[in-house]
């Protein structure tokens, strides 16, 4: 037989279904998997030199603007680095709580979209959202309506949908009136239902069985009854217990020449994985008792290490922003002021944050008036991609007998496993898979 | 639309122009740069009508009308996630859509598709380059949904670049006024539909 005969590569030059555009490509030599590419092409750091010159107080705006899914963690990200560079620590209170729901209004939009339109056709065996509506009109449906629960969030507190300009460094321009927040109520009760009936169905779909051994690195707040959303400390089951002005120290990025976004490692061991897994792994003992519960019938047990069943932990995660964004409009009570004063200083500030899709990292350098000097960001997507990378590997690994055609879909999903917010890292990223 | 609702004429017809697309992102920043001219533009339409000038689109429409009020012509931006589109056309009679498209036909070209029968052609549907779902992949959800406005229209801006901070390349930006006024026309037409659908279907 010919080196030609025992090489196959299987490539994929549109990866659907993932934020943003990707190519996987995949080389098997006979039963060999011979090589694993995501690729990901956008200039990665473009964001970062636009920040540079511009005022601290635009950070929020044109951060948001990086992500089409999760502007209100890019907000967040940033408004904490700026806050924590001027020396302001805004930790509690209505602004906090504002800062949380519009979050979980992100969480439950974000997760909907995955759970129902992105990562169900998976497991139902359709092409997309569009054929899976066909015969699955009342699932999809009722995804939409949980996430429309997330807009109406995102919408109220954020003046607009899909791009808040409600957000500031030191809070809001304007603070809605308890009122105002109380219009949310039936709409999140009515979605914290479809979530209970989310984590039900998804119990029953069809997993493969693969365990992924893999660092898992998430934020841990420091009330042991707040689920990692807005701040706290890094945390890993490696070891790692970090406050996020340490998380240069201990992970690195590297150039990969079939990507042009950025791998990240840690420094003294090797792949990690950040997001839904990493998250109730490390911080599962802080969901709310609905959650928790969710999660026990669900059978998750304390940690879940295979990827195809990360749509379970959102659908718990659903369920614990559903109820906690109730929690927030029950107590709330409106501050005085929108916004605190905060005033520049030369200084470098860091900011964490936990996106639906995993850890987003910020970091600032500003001078005395405020003009940003360098800027950094790392989002879960470069963090993830060693780790997606070895998925696929450990997938194709698996699947060796199935045709090009099934072996690309089933690499497909593990890759959407992920929810890889790939235009964060990335904008035109292309999939393929290889079978020579 | 009251005063419309007590000469027992039918409510005005609202058509909705959404602009989506990324504001940071090259020539992804096409419909929303559409959107923006468009709003300036019938801004300008208004306040020349308040001040008894030229005669203005509205008075236009008026004349048109055939026992409906006139048509409500609002003009909304999407940035990121187009999912949104369902939420956001909800109670719409007729849309117009603008959106950035990478099909591989010269930069600037303006494509005209009419979605309100049948699917996007396929070199369409994976227009815009930053949504996990596209505008094709949302008019079609919508239509297995039973959830699409009686008419839509895409109008999309073949671009010729689309990286995070870069803004519209030349052939884009020369197209943006002449698309915003193509997109004012067919709103129109839609309008003026919408009115003489809801005056025949008035009882």
């Amino acid at each position: 037989m010919s080196e030609l005969d025992r090489t196959r590569t299987i490539r994929t030059d549109y990866l659907a279904r993932v934020e943003g555009e990707g190519a996987m490509y995949v080389k098997l030599d006979g039963r060999e998997v011979a090589d694993v590419k995501l690729r990901i092409y956008e200039p990665p750091r473009f964001f970062e030199a636009l920040l540079r010159g511009r005022a601290f107080t635009e950070a929020p705006d044109i951060t948001a603007r990086i992500c089409g899914i999760c502007p209100v963690a890019y907000q967040m990200s940033a408004v904490r680095a700026m806050e924590d560079a001027c020396g302001v620590r805004i930790d509690e209170g209505p602004i906090r709580d504002l800062r949380r729901l519009i979050y979980c209004g992100e969480w439950i939009e974000s997760h909907s979209l995955h759970v129902y339109m992105l990562h169900a056709p998976d497991f139902l065996g359709y092409p997309g959202a569009v054929e899976m509506a066909r015969d699955h009109r009342e699932i999809v449906e009722q995804g939409l309506q949980m996430k429309k629960a997330g807009n109406a969030v995102m919408a109220l507190v954020g003046g607009r949908e899909i791009h808040p300009i409600n957000v500031r460094v030191g809070g809001f321009y304007r603070a809605p009136t308890k009122a105002q927040l109380g219009t949310l109520r039936d709409p999140l009760q009515r979605a914290l239902q479809i979530a209970l009936e989310t984590v039900r169905w998804a119990t029953a779909l069809p997993f493969p069985e693969i365990q992924r051994e893999l660092e898992l690195l998430a934020l841990s707040d420091p009330d042991p009854g707040a689920y990692p959303i807005d701040r706290g400390r890094i945390v890993s089951d490696g070891g790692i217990d970090i406050a996020p002005a340490e998380f240069d120290e201990h992970v690195v990025e590297e150039q990969v020449e079939h990507s042009n976004a950025l791998r990240a490692r840690i420094r003294e061991r090797d792949v990690y994985l950040t997001g839904p897994l990493a998250r109730y792994a490390l911080c599962s003992h802080a969901l709310r008792p609905l959650a928790a519960a969710a999660a026990r019938e669900a059978g998750l047990g304390a940690v879940c290490r295979n990827p195809f069943r990360s749509i379970l932990v959102r659908a718990v995660e659903l369920v614990q922003a559903c109820d906690e964004a109730l929690a927030l409009i029950e107590s709330y009570e409106p501050p005085d002021a929108p916004a605190v004063e905060v005033r520049p200083r030369r200084a470098v500030g860091h900011g964490a944050t936990e996106a639906p899709r995993g850890l987003l990292y910020h970091r600032y350098e500003i001078d005395e008036q405020g003009t940003i000097l360098d800027a950094r960001i790392v989002p879960p997507t470069s963090q993830n991609q060693l780790a997606i990378e070895q998925d696929l590997r450990a997938v194709v690994e698996a699947n060796l007998d199935l045709p090009d055609d099934r072996l690309a879909l089933r690499c497909e999903q593990a890759i959407r496993n992920h929810d890889p917010c790939i235009s964060c890292a990335t904008h035109f990223l292309t999939l393929t898979v290889d079978r020579g | 639309m009251a005063e419309g609702a007590r000469r027992g004429a039918p409510p005005a017809p609202r058509v909705l122009v959404i602009g989506v697309g990324n504001a940071l992102r090259g020539d992804d920043a096409a419909g929303v740069e559409v959107a923006r001219r468009l709003r300036a533009r019938l801004q300008e339409a208004r306040e020349g009508e308040a001040r008894g000038g030229e005669v203005s689109e509205f008075e236009e429409a008026r004349k048109d009308r055939a026992g409906a009020a006139a048509p409500e012509i609002e003009v909304r931006e999407l940035e990121g996630e187009t999912l949104a589109l369902l939420d956001v056309w909800e109670g719409a009679d007729a849309v117009v859509l603008v959106d950035a498209v990478r099909s591989g036909a010269a930069p600037g070209m303006i494509h005209r598709v009419d979605a309100s029968r049948k699917p996007l052609p396929a070199r369409l549907r994976g227009s815009s380059s930053t949504h996990a779902v596209g505008v094709g992949e949302a008019i079609e959800l919508a239509r297995s949904l039973g959830r699409l406005p009686r008419r839509v229209v895409l109008y999309g801006l073949e671009g010729a670049g689309f990286d995070a901070g870069a803004g519209l390349s030349r052939a884009v930006a020369a197209a943006v006024a002449p698309l915003a006024e193509a997109v004012l026309g067919e709103a129109r037409a839609l309008g003026s539909e919408s009115s003489a659908a809801a005056t025949a279907a008035w009882p």
